[in-house]
């Protein structure tokens, strides 16, 4: 008996089956990353929620709050009838390639036994989806119909941007392999393009009423100024999940890759996301001394080093992250003082910061190689895949927000603005015991009215 | 009557009409006119509402 044990039969066979099991194990422990990541980016949109809601007047706070609750509701299925695809679909441009896997008939769109990746992947890109379709949201507040946004968001959160992923992502996206495009935390493929949608969408939309007065921009105050700042910090939460997401977690010895291929880490990630984090707050508590831009900041920080999280020294990340919250405020007043009313700022933390973040990557890691043949990382490759982002949010975004602008079913009517959204179509009242005003013009000061752009 | 496997042994894809590629799509569709029918029915609440309120 212990003869046949010690045999090299039986020796072999107990090796397979310790190597199945550690296989079968690993799998499990990506899934149970990625399924953790996906939960954590849940965090995201308890933030947004809360953050929009207190940014709106209290005459409008719960419409702003189901307009977030519905966008996921949307974007989900609709990632998973259509998003999915085009992320397979068109690394190549805009000429379908066969990923009928992909397609919501396909068997590897459910359970299967033996596949532990699709749908794991699948739920973390459809919460990255979601995330993008509610940057647009806080921007639009207090004006837009609910419908109109679900739709803008569906195009957003399930197409746009999974189209620049599909472009900027995957393995044979045609950015990476004939520019060595790199964008690690997705400053590129979701922030640059929800940022600059928003912007299209927001030159349809108009400002909300009262916004402007002679050309001057007044205060819309939020109604909850320290509801929206925990929201901020919410998001600040669900970031980690979110670039949690963003890193490979490869079976066999090859451990963490970027989604490039290129070697990486938790342990890069987290040097650098929290460095940009604190650069950005001190980059925006000097550029305004406002608590809303302060913690708004702390999204612009993270945002600004994202496309380099794995490349970056984190002092460097620091100063980038700090001089990007300092530009974020400048181009917020920029875009005030044009006439536009965005009423979170999401173009210039979201649009601007992920536009220049992604040339950053090119001023300072220029040089860096690529892995498979792409090309090495350079400042014309990152500058072209930059003004691609920006074009690819922007031209959509004001496209589709023109059509409903002339079908007349964008902007909620006059009346409705002026009573409050909730009063008349939300059919419930946020606060019915307590009498909070909800007046159009504010004793506060515009937050972005005195300041000076500093040392940008 | 939608299981799509018999037994468990060498199972792959084995959730309800993984075999049945029509019911499959129908659903999609399903899914599509769900979402569809969710942003009409909120336009003919607005329509509704922003008429009473005028």
């Amino acid at each position: 008996m212990e003869q046949e044990n010690l045999s090299l039969e039986s020796l072999q066979a107990a090796l397979q089956a310790q190597q199945a099991t550690f296989d079968m194990h690993q799998s499990m422990n990506i899934e149970v990353f990625y399924w953790w990541c996906t939960a954590i980016m849940v965090m995201i949109h308890a933030g947004f929620l809360a953050y929009e809601m207190g940014a709106s007047r209290s005459k409008n706070a719960l419409a702003a709050g189901i307009k977030n609750i519905l966008a996921l509701a949307v974007i989900i299925p609709t990632f998973y009838l259509f998003g999915w695809w085009i992320y397979n679909a068109f690394p190549n441009g805009l000429i379908p390639i066969d990923a009928s896997s992909a397609l919501p008939w396909a068997q590897s769109m459910g359970p299967d036994v033996k596949d532990m990746g699709t749908g794991i992947f699948w739920a973390a890109f459809a919460l990255f989806g979601a995330t993008t379709g509610s940057i647009l949201s806080g921007a639009v507040i207090e004006r837009i119909r609910v419908s109109a946004f679900l739709i803008l968001t569906v195009f957003l959160g399930s197409a746009i941007w999974i189209l620049a992923g599909a472009w900027g992502w995957h393995p044979e996206g045609w950015l990476l392999t004939d520019l060595g495009y790199h964008d690690v935390g997705a400053s590129g493929v979701v922030h640059a393009v929800a940022g600059f949608f928003t912007l299209g969408v927001l030159i349809n939309l108009g400002a909300r009423k009262g916004k402007f007065i002679n050309g001057i921009a007044q205060t819309i105050a939020p109604h909850s100024l320290p509801m929206t700042l925990i929201g901020l910090m919410m998001i600040i939460f669900g970031f980690f999940g979110f670039l949690g997401g963003c890193i490979i977690f490869n079976g066999g010895e090859t451990g963490w890759t970027t989604i490039y291929n290129t070697p990486t880490n938790l342990s890069a990630f987290a040097f650098n996301t929290l460095m940009g984090f604190s650069g950005g707050i001190i980059g925006c508590y000097l550029a305004t001394r406002d608590p809303f831009w302060t913690m708004s900041g702390g999204l612009v920080g993270i945002i600004s080093v994202a496309a380099g999280l794995d490349l970056y020294s984190p002092s460097l990340a620091f100063i980038i992250a700090t001089c990007m919250g300092l530009a974020a405020v400048w181009f917020a007043k920029f875009l005030e003082n044009r006439g536009i009313d965005d009423a979170v700022g999401a173009v210039a933390v979201h649009g601007f910061t992920g536009v220049v973040a992604v040339v950053l990557v090119g001023v300072f890691a220029g040089g860096t190689p690529n892995v498979n043949g792409a090309p090495d990382i350079t400042f014309m490759g990152q500058l072209i895949a930059a003004i691609v982002m920006l074009l690819l949010g922007f031209i959509p975004g004001y496209g589709i927000s023109f059509v409903l602008k002339k079908l007349n079913v964008l902007r909620v009517p006059e009346a409705c603005e002026e009573i409050g959204i909730d009063e008349v179509e939300i059919l419930a009242k946020p606060y019915p015991e307590a009498n909070v005003p909800a007046n159009s013009s504010s004793d506060v000061p515009n937050k972005l009215a005195n300041i000076e752009p500093q040392g940008v | 009557m939608g299981s799509s496997i018999t037994t468990w042994e060498n199972v792959s894809a084995y959730f309800t009409f993984a075999d049945n590629p029509v019911a499959l799509v129908l659903f999609a569709l399903g899914v599509a006119g769900i979402v569809g029918g969710l942003i009409r029915s909120i336009i003919k609440h607005e329509n509704k509402a922003f008429e009473e309120h005028k």
